[in-house]
């Protein structure tokens, strides 16, 4: 059976789960990227970033080229923390399926 | 909603994000065949057009000219890529996403530079080129740097699109091996046919192999 506990809370929310999955895709995403692709209103995805970043799992980065631009990776933590997100996730839907 | 119900649509939405952000279609099965349809259609419009003329006036070596054999096909290649487009911006609207998307930005820096020299050679064709029936040499270029610029695409293609630009190379590095025996056959037929051959067979083959697949993803 099991451990539901050992679910990430911090991951286990569709959003932040979704900026996590395509963090995981590239090595960095510029916050306009992930808005367009998420579809997520400005305030919505920089509280979830904000979130994701004070636990340690995103790295920011702001650079000015032209213009201002922020970008967001996933930290050596936050690729161990989805990857065992990932393998729990697995289990429990092995598990209902027996 | 109980956790293993939870887990699965948390696993859907990883799965379609993962294929969302990593996988893209830079010509999707509508444009292949659409284009398949067009580049044989031309092909053959060329041909019987070219063989009518040869008959009722075969003192005159050629019917169709240089400039006009590239034009007729770079016509074809607009309403293609016109037709591209709004597939692209279609698909785009109807999953609620922008047109210029990451994605399409990420296909578009990776095929723009194989397309720089075919354009470049499309240049000095129109300009120089055409006084010595370059079509064969245009033709080759057309060909082999659309199969790179396919295969460019490879890290976030799906890998038939990465077999169709292999196709398109080793095409045009058979008739560059074969140069010899190509050009000793009549202009315009042989680049013509090369032209009909692959952007219209190989992209009907495209097509076909990969529509089920394809319009399944795009309806997800």
């Amino acid at each position: 059976m099991p451990d539901f506990d050992k679910l990430d809370k911090a991951i286990h929310e569709k959003g932040r789960l979704s900026i996590m999955t395509l963090l995981a895709t590239r090595l960095a995403w510029s916050f306009q990227d992930l808005k367009a692709e998420l579809n997520m209103s400005d305030g919505n995805l920089i509280t979830h970033l904000r979130t994701l970043h004070k636990l340690g799992l995103v790295a920011v980065t702001k650079e000015i080229r032209d213009r201002p631009q922020t970008s967001y990776a996933l930290t050596a933590k936050g690729r161990s923390a989805f990857a065992e997100y990932l393998r729990v996730l697995e289990q429990i839907v092995k598990a209902g399926r027996k | 909603m109980n956790e293993r119900d939870r887990a699965e649509e948390h696993l859907r939405v990883i799965r379609t994000l993962m294929e969302r952000a990593t996988i893209y279609r830079a010509i999707s099965a509508p444009t292949a065949l659409a284009g398949g349809v067009i580049a044989i259609t031309l092909a053959a419009f060329i041909w019987v057009r070219e063989h009518h003329w040869a008959e009722n006036a075969p003192e005159v070596m050629r019917h169709i000219s240089t400039r006009g054999f590239a034009s007729l096909w770079l016509g074809a290649l607009a309403i293609v890529i016109a037709l591209n487009t709004f597939f692209v911006w279609r698909k785009a609207h109807h999953d609620g996403r922008p047109f210029v998307s990451p994605s399409l930005k990420l296909a578009l820096r990776s095929i723009l530079p194989c397309l720089v020299l075919p354009a470049a050679t499309t240049v000095w064709f129109f300009y120089d080129g055409f006084e010595f029936d370059n079509e064969l040499l245009l033709v080759r270029v057309w060909i082999g740097f659309y199969g790179l610029a396919l295969i460019a695409t490879q890290h976030f293609a799906p890998r038939s699109l990465v077999f169709l630009g292999g196709a398109f190379l080793m095409t045009a590095a058979a008739m560059m091996v074969a140069s010899r025996q190509l050009e000793y056959y009549a202009t315009p037929l042989v680049p013509n046919l090369a032209m009909g051959v692959t952007f219209g067979f190989y992209h009907l083959i495209y097509a076909g192999c990969v529509w089920k697949s394809a319009v399944q993803a795009d309806s997800e």
